[in-house]
C-alpha cells in the first residue's frame, strides 16, 4: 500500500531535467522585448532629449516679451531733445479669472435652463457670454472709481483671450496722474486688475528739430537678440508659444538712423501654462528690459530755437543748416512747415497725418528739398576760374546791365549796369554779367568738374535721409537726358546757379564750411563727438591772394552789399565779421515764376567756426523775393545766438522756451 | 501588537481627518465659523485691554502729588497750544468755505474722527495687524484711514461687531499714493515683507527720476490725498535711499517707518463722511 503510494507521488513531482528549449525560447523573447523597450527608453531619453524638451516647452512653456525703453537724445550741451514719459493704464490679467469664468459660466447656464429658454446658446457663446460679464464686473469697478464711463469691445476681448491670454488685457489707457494714483489707492494689492506702465516717447520741445529727430511707430515684433536670455530659444518655436507686448521702432530721421543704439533691450518672463493656456505662477525665469542708450546729437538747442523762430515767423516754406565748420557737426538742421512730435504719440491720429500732408511738411526741406542755389553758386564759380586761371582778381570786367549770349540776351542782377567790376566788386553786388562772362571763359566742364570737386551732385553721408537728385548738369548729362546740345548760354545760366543745377541747403552749408576752412569736403554729421576731431580733406588749391580777394567780396556783401541788411542797426552782431553771398534763384511752376531767397555765410572770417545755408521758397508767383530780406534774418538769428555762446559756459538741462 | 500602533498613531490619523474635512467644509462656513470666533474671541481681548488700562491708571495713582501738578501744569500748556491752533484751524475753514463758495466748487469729502484704543497686535514677516477696540458699534467702516499723532497708522480691513483689525502702512497688503513732501507728483508706497525683529519698512515705486535721496538726506513721505482715502500731507514715513529702475523711466527706493507704530496704544479711524462714505 505503501509502495503504492510512493509511486504515484513520483507519478505527481514535476522534476527539472536540464533546460527545457521551450521556455528558453520564451527567454529570448522577453530579453529582445525587455531590450527593446530599454532601447526605446534610451533612445527616447538620450538620443531624442532635444526634441521631446522642444515639445514639451512648446507645450507647456510661454515666453513673454516686453520692450525696453528707448534712450534719450540730447543736443550737444546735453539738452534734452527726446526723452520718454510713463504712460499709464488699467489692465486685467483674464489668465488669473479661471474661477469667475467658469462659475459665471455655470451660473449663466443654470439660468437659461430654469428659464426653460428653447433658444439655449452653444456651450462656445455662453463661454463668451461669462466672460464678458465677469470683465465687465471689473471694467464697472474701474469706472466707479475713475468717473469714467468706459465700455467694453467684445470682439477685442475675444480676440486677446483666443491669442494673448498671457498679456493684460487693456481696460483703460492713458490714465491722468490723479487717476493713477486713485487707483495705485483703492485697488487692492492682490487682483487681476492692476496699474500697467508703459513708456512712450516725449518731446519736451514740441515740433523743434522734427524732421531731423524723426519719430516712433508702433512695434509689434519685438525681438529678444539677447542671448542671455534664456528663453532665446523659444525663438526657434512656433509664434503661439511667444507673447510680445508692442514695442516702438524708429521711422524717421536719428530716430530711424540710430534706431539699433537707442532700442532698449528687451526683457519679459517664462511662464509654465496649463493645457488650457492659463499661467502657473512663479515665473520660471524672469529677465529685466533695459533702457536703450543715450544719443548725443550734435545739434544745438539754443541755436535751432532761435533759427526755427524766425523762420516760423516769415511764414514761409523755408531750411536752414548750421555746420560746425571744423568738425562738420550739423548745428542746425531745421525745415519748415514740420510738424509736433508730440502728436505722434501714441499714436498719429488720421486727421493729424492728413494736416501734415496738405502743408506739405513732411519733406525735410533741408536735406531733401532741390533747388538752384541761385547767386550763391558764384562762390563756386569763382574758385573755379581761379583754379583755371581764367579770372584775375584785380581785373575787371564792364558790366552793361546785360549781356548778349547767342541769341538771347542775359540780364544782370536786378538790372542794373554794375560798370567795372573786379571779382571782390562782383561778388559783393552779386554781378550776374562779370560771372557770365567767367563761366564762358572756363566751360562747362571745368565749372562741372569743380562743382563735383567740392561734393554736389552727390549725396553729403548725413545720418538722416537725404535725396540722391542733386544734379551737376553737363553736355553729356543734356545729350542722355533730353537729346539736345549743350549751348553757351546754358553755361551762362550754370555759372550764376542757374538752369539744371540743383542742390540742397545740406550740400550748400557743407560747401561753405569746405571753403571756409580752404578744403573741398565737409561730411556733416549729427552725432556729436566730445573730442572735436578736426576734418581734414583736399585743399581748395586757392592761392592766399585769390582767397583773400574772394573773402573781401564776401564781407563786403554783408556790409554795403547784396546782405548789407547784417550791417544795418537792427541786426548787425558786434564784434562778428561775417562773409556772405546771397542768391536769388527761380523755378517755372503751374503758378508761375517762384522764387527761392538763399543766403550761405560763415563765421568769423578770421577764424571760421560756423557755416551757414539758408533757402526760403517764395509762396506768390512773380513776386521779388531777395536773398537778403528773407533768407538774411534766419542766418543772422543763428549767428547772433552763436555769438552770445562764445565764451559762456552752456547750461545743461535748462528749460528753453520753444518758438 | 498591530493594535498598539493603531493607537499610537490615532491621533496623527485624527489630525488628517480634521484638516481633511476642514478642506472640503464649503467656504461660507469657514468665514462664518472664523467670524465667530473672532466675536467670540473679542470680549476676552476687550477686558483685557481694559483690566491693562485700569492696571495704567493705578500705576499712575501711584506717583506724588508735585509729579502730578508738574503734569497738569504741563497738560494745560498743552491745551492752550491746542486751543489756539482751533481757533486758527476754524479760521481757515472759514476762509477755505468762503473761497469755495466763490469758486463754486464741492463740499469736500470730511472725515469723522473716531480714537480707539489697541487692544492686540499681530506682526509677523508677511502682516503686520493691530486689533482696535471699536467696531460696527462705533460706525468703523472697511478702507477707513487709521492715524496718529506721527502720521499714518494704516486702513481697517475688517470689521467686526465690537473690534477692528487694521493693516498697517508696513504690512504688504497696503498701497497708498503718496509723494514725497514738496513734490506733488504721487508715487506708489507699499509695506514690505518685514524681517523679524527687524524696524519696519516699505517701498516706494514709481519716483520721478529727478528725485535725489540719499541716507545722510532722507525724504518724507507724505500722503498725496490724491487716492481718495487718505486726506492729504500725513507722513508716511522717510525715504532713506532711491536707485534707478532697470527701464529708466522711475525709480524705486526704501521708506523708513516710525518706530512708534510698533507701540502705539491709541490709534484714530477717519470714519469717511459725505460722499466718500458711500464709495
Amino acid at each position: 500500500m505503501a509502495d503504492t503510494v510512493a509511486e504515484r507521488s513520483s507519478g505527481l513531482v514535476e522534476t527539472h531535467k536540464g533546460y527545457n528549449p521551450r521556455v528558453l525560447f520564451f527567454y529570448f523573447l522577453i530579453a529582445a522585448m525587455l531590450l527593446a523597450l530599454t532601447g526605446g527608453l534610451a533612445y527616447r531619453q538620450l538620443a531624442s532629449n532635444d526634441l521631446y524638451h522642444e515639445r514639451e516647452k512648446t507645450q507647456n512653456q510661454r515666453r513673454i516679451l516686453v520692450p525696453g525703453p528707448r534712450g534719450n537724445i540730447y543736443d550737444r550741451d546735453g539738452r534734452l531733445l527726446v526723452s520718454n514719459r510713463p504712460r499709464f493704464a488699467v489692465t486685467l490679467y483674464l489668465d488669473e479669472l479661471r474661477k469667475e469664468f467658469r462659475s459665471q459660466y455655470i451660473a449663466i447656464r443654470k439660468a437659461y435652463r430654469e428659464a426653460d429658454d428653447k433658444n439655449l446658446p452653444t456651450a462656445t457663446q455662453m463661454e463668451r457670454i461669462a466672460r464678458f460679464t465677469v470683465v465687465q464686473r471689473y471694467l464697472d469697478q474701474v469706472n466707479r472709481t475713475l468717473g469714467r464711463h468706459e465700455e467694453l469691445d467684445a470682439d477685442e476681448l475675444n480676440k486677446h483671450f483666443s491669442q494673448q491670454l498671457l498679456l493684460p488685457y487693456l481696460l483703460v489707457d492713458d490714465l491722468k496722474i490723479e487717476e493713477y494714483a486713485r487707483l495705485i489707492e483703492q485697488l487692492p494689492v492682490v487682483s487681476p486688475l492692476q496699474v500697467y506702465t508703459s513708456s512712450i516717447r516725449d518731446y519736451p520741445l514740441g515740433s523743434l528739430a522734427a524732421h531731423t529727430l524723426g519719430y516712433v511707430t508702433g512695434n509689434d515684433n519685438i525681438d529678444a537678440s539677447d542671448e542671455d536670455f534664456s528663453g532665446s530659444d523659444f525663438a526657434r518655436f512656433t509664434d503661439k508659444t511667444t507673447f510680445k507686448m508692442k514695442g516702438t521702432i524708429g521711422r524717421e530721421g536719428l530716430e530711424a538712423n540710430f534706431d539699433s543704439l537707442l532700442q532698449g533691450e528687451t526683457g519679459g518672463a517664462i511662464y509654465r501654462v496649463d493645457p488650457a493656456g492659463y499661467r502657473v505662477n512663479p515665473p520660471l525665469s524672469k529677465h529685466q528690459p533695459v533702457h536703450g542708450r543715450d544719443l548725443h546729437a550734435s545739434l544745438d538747442a539754443e541755436l535751432q530755437i532761435a533759427a526755427e523762430k524766425v523762420m516760423t515767423e516769415t511764414e514761409l516754406n523755408s531750411a536752414a543748416v548750421a555746420l560746425d565748420v571744423k568738425t562738420g557737426e550739423v548745428l542746425v538742421l531745421a525745415s519748415k512747415p514740420d510738424y509736433n512730435l508730440q502728436n505722434f504719440v501714441p499714436h498719429l491720429s488720421h486727421e493729424a497725418a492728413k494736416d501734415i500732408s496738405d502743408r506739405g511738411a513732411w519733406i525735410n526741406r533741408a536735406t531733401t528739398g532741390l533747388y538752384p542755389p541761385g547767386s550763391s553758386f558764384k562762390i563756386l564759380t569763382s574758385i573755379a576760374g581761379l583754379r583755371a586761371q581764367t579770372i584775375d582778381p584785380a581785373a575787371t570786367v564792364n558790366c552793361p546791365g546785360y549781356l548778349q549770349v547767342g541769341g538771347r540776351q542775359f540780364p544782370c542782377h536786378g538790372g542794373h549796369a554794375h560798370g567795372d567790376m573786379n571779382l571782390a566788386q562782383a561778388i559783393e553786388k552779386s554781378c550776374n554779367v562779370y560771372f557770365y562772362h567767367q563761366g564762358l571763359a572756363m566751360g562747362v566742364d571745368t565749372l562741372a568738374a569743380e562743382a563735383r570737386r567740392f561734393g554736389f551732385g552727390s549725396p553729403t553721408s548725413i545720418e538722416v535721409p537725404e535725396t540722391k537728385g542733386s544734379l551737376v548738369p553737363d553736355p553729356e548729362w543734356k545729350m542722355r537726358r533730353r537729346d539736345e546740345h549743350w549751348f553757351p548760354g546754358d553755361t551762362a545760366n550754370f555759372a550764376i546757379g542757374q538752369g539744371d543745377l540743383l542742390v540742397t541747403p545740406l550740400q550748400m552749408a557743407a560747401f561753405i564750411a569746405s571753403f571756409a576752412r580752404d578744403e573741398t569736403i565737409t561730411v556733416p554729421t549729427l552725432e556729436h563727438d566730445p573730442a572735436h576731431p578736426v576734418q581734414h580733406t583736399a585743399p581748395t588749391g586757392l592761392r592766399p591772394e585769390q582767397r583773400a580777394a574772394m573773402l573781401e567780396g564776401m564781407e563786403a556783401c554783408t556790409v554795403t552789399g547784396t546782405a548789407k541788411v547784417l550791417s544795418s542797426p537792427f541786426m548787425k552782431i558786434e564784434g562778428l565779421r561775417i562773409a556772405g553771398k546771397t542768391g536769388t534763384a527761380q523755378k517755372q511752376t503751374e503758378k508761375g515764376t517762384i522764387n527761392f531767397a538763399w543766403f550761405i555765410c560763415f563765421a568769423p572770417i578770421e577764424d571760421p567756426r560756423i557755416a551757414i545755408a539758408v533757402v526760403a521758397e517764395g509762396d506768390i508767383a512773380g513776386e521779388e523775393f531777395a536773398g537778403g530780406r528773407y533768407a538774411v534774418p534766419i542766418a543772422q538769428a543763428i549767428l547772433k545766438k552763436w555769438n552770445e555762446k562764445q565764451g559762456r559756459a552752456p547750461a545743461a538741462g535748462v528749460g528753453i522756451a520753444t518758438p | 501588537m498591530p493594535q498598539q500602533r493603531f493607537d499610537q498613531a490615532k491621533p496623527f490619523l485624527t489630525l488628517a481627518l480634521v484638516l481633511a474635512a476642514w478642506l472640503v467644509v464649503p467656504t461660507a462656513v469657514k468665514r462664518f465659523l472664523r467670524a465667530g470666533f473672532f466675536e467670540m474671541q473679542a470680549p476676552v481681548e476687550a477686558t483685557a485691554s481694559y483690566v491693562r488700562d485700569l492696571q495704567d491708571f493705578w500705576s499712575l495713582k501711584t506717583r506724588s502729588n508735585n509729579e502730578l501738578i508738574e503734569a497738569g501744569r504741563d497738560l494745560v500748556h498743552l491745551n492752550a497750544a491746542y486751543e489756539i491752533r482751533l481757533q486758527q484751524d476754524a479760521g481757515l475753514r472759514d476762509e477755505i468755505e468762503r473761497l469755495g463758495d466763490l469758486l463754486k466748487l464741492p463740499a469736500p469729502d470730511g472725515y469723522r474722527a473716531e480714537p480707539a484704543r489697541i487692544v492686540r497686535r499681530d506682526f509677523s514677516g508677511w502682516w503686520q495687524q493691530i486689533v482696535i477696540r471699536k467696531g460696527c458699534n462705533y460706525g468703523i467702516t472697511e478702507g477707513a484711514p487709521v492715524i496718529y499723532v506721527g502720521g499714518v497708522v494704516g486702513r481697517v480691513r475688517e470689521v467686526h461687531a465690537y473690534t477692528s483689525v487694521v493693516d498697517l502702512i508696513s504690512s504688504p497688503g497696503v498701497r497708498i499714493a503718496a509723494c514725497i513732501e514738496g513734490d506733488m507728483r504721487p508715487i506708489s508706497y507699499q509695506g514690505g515683507v518685514n524681517p523679524t525683529l527687524a524696524p519696519a519698512r516699505g517701498t516706494v515705486e514709481y519716483v520721478p527720476v529727478d528725485i535725489f535721496v540719499t541716507p545722510a538726506a532722507p525724504r518724507r513721505l507724505v500722503t498725496s490725498g490724491l487716492g481718495g482715502v487718505f486726506p492729504a500731507n500725513l507722513t508716511i514715513g522717510y525715504i532713506t535711499g532711491v536707485e534707478p529702475s532697470t527701464d529708466g523711466l522711475f525709480k524705486t527706493g526704501d521708506v523708513q517707518l516710525e518706530p512708534a507704530l510698533s507701540a502705539l496704544t491709541e490709534v484714530t479711524v477717519l470714519v469717511p463722511q459725505g460722499p466718500a462714505a458711500g464709495k
